[in-house]
Order: structure tokens, then C-alpha cells, then sequence
């Protein structure tokens, strides 16, 4: 398997990308059929249980992710577009609010998937998110921060 | 919490407001000093000030005439641990993916045969 995702410069921007090493209808598959999906959904030690999968336009997608910890996190998603093997979009109605946009393309070794998540406060959000990279000198006062809050 | 974090997310949006918490991440400070930098009028940065303070951002001193601004720590670690939970999510995801298409492919050969319509191998 080839593992080459999230650089650490994608470490604060809700952008993913993978490539994996099987055709594209085969990897699109993987997120539209429920036996398929709840196999790999979620953080390892996560489990998934779909209550509903509706996979058409305006179709709803229910599950419950359960963590390693006992907590249930219910999740409620819709389908807004569906064009397969390349472009899937869903709509994260629970919070908080964004659509997830995954694409998928034929790449050297495989087929690669990119996930952008965009969320409602959009603007906000990703000026945040972007800004903050950019803003070196903030991110190093925040680092410093965050271990001095780790120390307390 | 996501009412905290609406907040603080549109707090931080304005590179002033920006800038004013990467000064004081230094240390505390009197406002005349905040707005020195900024050629800014002090009413102008007042108002930032409270919008940061509303977000949590930043707390004020109650003493009657220096009234130090000093910055409030948790609602950014909130979010620097809100995108780390996305990050993670999607790394250990494509991870368990990966995982799972080299099982079902070494199980079903005819899964590794199909390729797209395009016709790349």
C-alpha cells in the first residue's frame, strides 16, 4: 500500500489526499456501499454502525461512529451529488455544518483521492485556518502556548 | 462549544484582532501600548479588543486606569485540537481504506483486473 497523505504542511487545513493502490470504480465503490464503508470509516478503534444509506441525490446517510472510549458520535449526511467513479459530495447536516467534496482520479499506481472539507462559516473558517499557517510568528506564540498550557 | 467556537473562529478572522493576540501572546500589555503599532485611534482598537474578549480570547485587568489585556489560552487550543481531530480523522481513515482495498483485491482478483472506462492501467 502506498502511504503518502497529509503532509505536516496540511497539518492545520481540512484538505486530505491519498493515493491508493486499486482502480477508481473499485475505490469509489468503497465510500458508496454501506458493507464496504463501515469496514474503514473513522480513526482506528472507531466502529461504524449505518442506520440509513441512501446513496442517490438528496438521499440521506445516517451512521453512528462509535469511539474506543464507549461514545456514540451520530452523524447525519446527504447526498448532493453523485458522479461516479470521480466526485462525490455530501452534506454533513449534524454539526458542524460543511460539505465534504471528494474527488477521485487515475494517478500513477492507482487512483487518488482528495477530500476538501468545507465548512458553513467558510470564510471565517478557512481565512482562520490559512492564515494562521501563514502567520508564522502567531503559530510559534501558539505552539509555545499550547506547551505551557500542557505544563500547567 | 460550537457557539465558541463560531465565535472565536470570526474573532481571529481580522488580521489586527490577529495581530493584537500574537503581541500579547508575548506578554501583557496596556491598550496605549496595543494600539501603538497599529496607527490605530483607541476607539478603533477598543473595539477589537472586545470582540476579543467576547470570543474569550483575551481577558482584561479590572484596575481602574491600566486595565492590562492579557490573552486567554483555551478557546485556541479548542480549535488547534478541533482541526487535529479532522487530520486524524482522515489520516487513520485512508489508512484503514488502504488496508481494506489490498484485502478485498488479494481476495476478489477479478477487483484488480477492472479498471476505469478511460482505459488506464
Amino acid at each position: 500500500m502506498l502511504q503518502e497523505t497529509s503532509s505536516p504542511v496540511a497539518e492545520r487545513e481540512l484538505r486530505a489526499s491519498r493515493l491508493f493502490k486499486a482502480p477508481r470504480p473499485l475505490v469509489y465503490k468503497m465510500w458508496t456501499e454501506a458493507e464496504h464503508i463501515a469496514k474503514w470509516w473513522g480513526p482506528r478503534g472507531f466502529t461504524t454502525t449505518i442506520q440509513a444509506m441512501d446513496v442517490r441525490p438528496g438521499g440521506e446517510w445516517r451512521f453512528i461512529l462509535h469511539g474506543p472510549d464507549g461514545t456514540d458520535y451520530p452523524n447525519h449526511t446527504v447526498y448532493e451529488e453523485l458522479a461516479p467513479p470521480e466526485r462525490l459530495v455530501l452534506r454533513h447536516v449534524s454539526w458542524p455544518h460543511h460539505r465534504m467534496h471528494i474527488d477521485f482520479t487515475e494517478a500513477e499506481g492507482g487512483t487518488r483521492v482528495k477530500v476538501h472539507m468545507v465548512f458553513e462559516s467558510e470564510a471565517d473558517f478557512q481565512k482562520v485556518v490559512l492564515e494562521y499557517k501563514a502567520d508564522k510568528g502567531l503559530r510559534e506564540n501558539l505552539d509555545r502556548l499550547e506547551e505551557h498550557i500542557a505544563s500547567l | 462549544m460550537s457557539d465558541q467556537l463560531s465565535s472565536t473562529f470570526a474573532a481571529l478572522a481580522d488580521p489586527t484582532r490577529r495581530a493584537i493576540l500574537a503581541r500579547l501572546a508575548l506578554g501583557e500589555t496596556s491598550v496605549t501600548e496595543l494600539a501603538e503599532p497599529f496607527q490605530m485611534s483607541m476607539p478603533a482598537v477598543s473595539k477589537h479588543l472586545k470582540v476579543l474578549e467576547r470570543a474569550g480570547l483575551i481577558a482584561r485587568g479590572r484596575e481602574a486606569q491600566w486595565r492590562p489585556c492579557r490573552l486567554e489560552a483555551a478557546p485556541l487550543k479548542t480549535i488547534a485540537e478541533w482541526v487535529e481531530e479532522y487530520r486524524r480523522f482522515w489520516e487513520e481513515s485512508f489508512d484503514r481504506l488502504g488496508d481494506y482495498l489490498a484485502q478485498i483485491q488479494n481476495s476478489n482478483p477479478q477487483y484488480k483486473e477492472k479498471t476505469d472506462a478511460s482505459g488506464n492501467k
